[in-house]
């Protein structure tokens, strides 16, 4: 008698991640908000410290619709024209 | 794809399944070549044939491991049908999977099956419809769920990170008691025929029944809905609740006997699901201590009357419906699917 394996493997997909900046003064920051409560809280305070400590310009916040939902390509392609990197992800 | 060994008994092949964290904690039935393709059968499909794709977990849904698991399961083929087109429904992007499906309220994704194939296939909607007891209901909430284990990568502690989970999420599966219903039942409501099958998916927290005994006219009745549907404890306050409620017998005889419409019930529980903001603050849902005005400011739970689904499902006798809270309508939406009938 056999065992019939009832999983699947999930197919990998290779990212290359973006190089990271050596220095972050002047940089434009960017934030996705993804809902969860106080999120926004956090990422305005985190702001905050990367323009005190590190001299990074203020950008804007991108609301996602819910933490389930992707950021929509229009809301992407405003981030890649108007930041130089993002910060992105609060969980519970 | 498989194993062989050729000294298997049936008690240890049970246990092999066991051992390789294929189960959901109980006995499954082993499947063999010639159970899955009768399964197959059962829906029309070859093994290779795609079902669905959750494309943020790189996962693509089978036929043949859908009729794998729905042969663990218990399943008779005729329910594999009823099966796949739940999956499809979990697939869709307005159900967003991955937050429902790995998010610590842990909720039980309810199959909700309209049309002549709930009859056919004798899915509960009378007694005990979300109890033990009927093949049906219990095999197919249980497929999907084994589905969602082995092949949408929903393994609890890994991608499916709920705090406690509830019961459901063994199974979950029951019909509409469309031939007692005070209107038309959800798949017609969604724009289908009467004479068509569907089953909509739906996340859900735990449910809890409501009671009333004496209640002789919708408003006393409601009120006991909207009282439970706005507890403090309830996930989303801020105004994008849902919720299934769903009617038995005596509450839906009396909501049939006073003419009031679906769309009655639905604006009058809107406008009861409410809290004053000095509520939510006391409770700490929401930040900051009571002001001037907290008292009198009303916080409405639900946006829009379709944010609650009504279906009519259990035993005739009984004071009792129940009350199923959703994720919220910012994070998923119920879904319903087209079975596809021969």
């Amino acid at each position: 008698m056999k065992l019939f394996d009832p999983t699947t493997t999930p197919r990998e997909r290779s990212v290359v991640l973006a190089p990271r900046p050596r220095d972050l003064r002047g940089l434009r920051l960017g934030l996705v908000e993804n809902t969860k409560f106080n999120s926004d809280v956090i990422l305005n305070k985190l702001c905050e410290r990367l323009v005190d400590r590190y001299g990074v310009t203020p950008g804007r916040m991108i609301r996602k619709r819910s933490p389930s939902h992707a950021v929509t390509e229009e809301a992407a392609d405003e981030l890649r024209r108007i930041s130089d990197f993002i910060v992105s992800g609060v969980g519970d | 794809m498989s194993t062989s060994r050729d000294d298997y008994d049936a008690w240890e092949l049970i246990e092999a399944y066991f051992e390789r964290g294929w189960t959901d904690g109980l006995p499954v039935v082993p499947p063999t070549e010639k159970s899955i393709a009768l399964m197959l059968a059962g829906a029309g499909l070859a093994g290779h044939e795609t079902i669905g794709e959750i494309p943020e977990r790189g996962v693509v849904v089978s036929a043949e491991k859908l009729a794998i698991n729905a042969v663990m399961a218990g399943c008779r083929p005729d329910y594999l049908p009823v099966v796949v087109a739940a999956v499809r429904g979990l697939c869709h992007p307005h159900f967003a999977y991955h937050g429902p499906a790995s998010s610590t309220g842990g909720s039980a994704m309810v199959s909700i099956v309209n049309g002549p194939i709930a009859r056919r296939l004798g899915i509960n909607s009378g007694n005990n419809a979300f109890g033990q007891g009927t093949r049906a209901n219990a095999t197919i909430g249980r497929a999907v769920r084994l589905t969602m284990m082995n092949v949408m990568n929903t393994r609890p502690g890994f991608l499916d990170r709920a705090t406690l989970g509830n019961p459901g999420k063994y199974s979950f599966c029951f019909s509409e008691n469309e031939a007692q219903h005070p209107w038309e039942p959800l798949h017609v409501e969604r724009g289908h025929r009467p004479e068509q099958s569907t089953v909509t998916v739906y996340a859900s927290n735990s449910l809890y029944q409501v009671y009333n005994q004496l209640a002789a006219s919708p408003e006393p009745l409601l009120r006991c809905f909207a009282d439970a549907l706005c507890n403090l404890g309830t996930p989303n306050l801020r105004g994008f609740n849902q919720s299934l409620i769903v009617l038995a017998g005596e509450h839906s005889d009396l909501l049939r006997q006073s003419g009031w419409s679906k769309h009655d019930v639905r604006r009058f529980l809107v406008e009861h699901c409410r809290r004053t903001l000095a509520d939510l603050k006391r409770a700490a849902r929401r930040p900051g201590a009571v002001e001037p005005g907290d008292e009198s400011a009303w916080k409405h739970i639900f946006e829009r009357p379709e944010d609650i689904l009504i279906v009519c499902a259990g035993g005739q006798a009984g004071s009792w419906s129940a009350c199923l809270p959703g994720w919220g309508n910012k994070w998923t939406r119920s879904v319903t699917t087209l079975i596809a009938t021969s």
